[in-house]
């Protein structure tokens, strides 16, 4: 991952600097307006701070949409970089429905993305080349030991369903068929299953 | 003006969001709502850490449950190396687990005829319970339930025959052994 120069200082001081108290508290809307127009220096606290809310979302939205670490990493930095650059110059016209300014922007720009990755798979398969995925360490991952017993401690049925969504990638219906259960008790064992695994975990790191 | 924001999913509707079972339509109204509640961007966050460590996990075959030959292909693919006992009602093995085994499989067949769930117990010779588990999903016309125990647990494991007992789970009238196997466990081997 390569960070772009004009956002590296804006990342340097979210990752190295404590957050910001009293902007912390602030309503989003607030923060962008805070950022809106002002100079530079005047809005750094609040971009940071903006940056530190929004830029874990895009992130998220970014590996829903592009399945890549790496590239839901970039994503983040670049609609970032367009959110802050947009607000600076008084761009956002709503400055208070700021959630989707950054949602509208993520979506253009991986709507971008993909319309690029489309014509590189183009290219690739007329010269039949081919490209390596490389999956990424993922350090926010939990601990398998801190896992394992939590998953051990689940009902047999609602395991199955887990290791069936998540390892085997079955959708609800292709599982209900395999175990003989509805869609919709599938779904539901998945959500117990998982709100039960959140307190087990919440519960080992308490004690 | 403030938009009104819509009511927080639960923890397991935002966790949908990383399944294949979530419609377009609905993968948008979570992404509208998590832009603007940090609360919901936290536990989709918490959501996507919890699919990743239970893929981990499963890859590195440190899972004991009941499987199906999706998980078993999977495992496959992802070269995680897998040694096999098929046992009859009834059928004693002599089994034993491998240096390089990282999953040990017994695929336990029976007559599951009218039977939905099953309760699994493993005990040594002994009486002592090694393991068990209950509410075993059977589908209808099934033939075997295929159970997977991590290498290093099995290899841990004194070697002394234990029996496996297959049941109608405890809320089916009355405790009908369905089928026991024993497997005479040989121990952790290594090649010459």
């Amino acid at each position: 991952m390569t960070l772009t120069p004009s956002l590296h200082g804006l990342y340097r001081s979210v990752v190295t600097s404590p957050r910001a108290t009293p902007l912390s508290a602030c309503d989003d809307g607030v923060l962008a307006r805070a950022v809106s127009g002002a100079s530079g220096e005047d809005a750094s606290d609040a971009e940071t701070e903006l940056y530190r809310r929004f830029a874990p979302r895009v992130r998220l939205f970014g590996l829903k949409h592009l399945s890549d670490r790496a590239a839901a990493d970039d994503l983040a930095q670049q609609v970032m970089l367009v959110v802050i650059t947009r607000l600076r110059t008084g761009e956002v016209r709503e400055p208070d429905q700021i959630g989707s300014f950054v949602l509208g922007t993520s979506r253009m720009m991986v709507a971008g993305k993909k319309r690029g990755e489309r014509r590189r798979a183009a290219i690739f398969a007329r010269f039949d080349a081919h490209e390596e995925a490389v999956d990424p360490a993922n350090d926010l991952a939990l601990d398998g030991s801190r896992l394992a017993p939590c998953l051990a401690a689940l009902r047999e049925r609602e395991r199955t369903i887990l290791l069936l969504t998540y390892y085997a990638d079955k959708s609800a219906p292709e599982i209900a068929a395999a175990m003989g259960m509805t869609s919709g008790a599938v779904r539901i064992g998945r959500h117990r299953a998982l709100a039960s695994m959140r307190d087990c975990i919440e519960t080992r790191r308490a004690s | 003006m403030t938009a009104t924001r819509t009511p927080c999913p639960s923890f397991g509707e935002l966790a949908d969001y990383w399944t294949s079972d979530i419609t377009p339509d609905e993968a948008e109204q979570i992404e509208t709502h998590v832009f603007d509640c940090e609360r919901c961007a936290r536990m989709l966050a918490e959501a996507d850490r919890l699919r990743v460590g239970i893929r981990d996990l499963a890859r590195s075959g440190n899972v004991q449950a009941f499987v199906n030959d999706a998980v078993l292909n999977r495992l496959a693919r992802d070269g995680v190396r897998v040694r096999s006992y098929a046992l009859d009602p009834g059928e004693t093995v002599r089994c034993a687990v491998w240096a390089d085994d990282d999953v040990i499989v017994a695929r336990l067949r029976a007559d599951f005829t009218g039977v939905e769930s099953v309760d699994a117990e493993m005990r040594f010779d002994t009486g002592e319970e090694w393991a068990q588990a209950t509410d075993v999903p059977v589908r209808k016309g099934e033939t075997e339930l295929v159970l997977a125990l991590p290498a290093g647990l099995v290899r841990n494991a004194p070697t002394v025959p234990m029996r496996l007992t297959l049941r109608h789970s405890a809320g089916s009238s009355g405790e009908r052994i369905l089928a026991q196997y024993v497997f005479h466990h040989e121990g952790a081997l290594e090649r010459p």
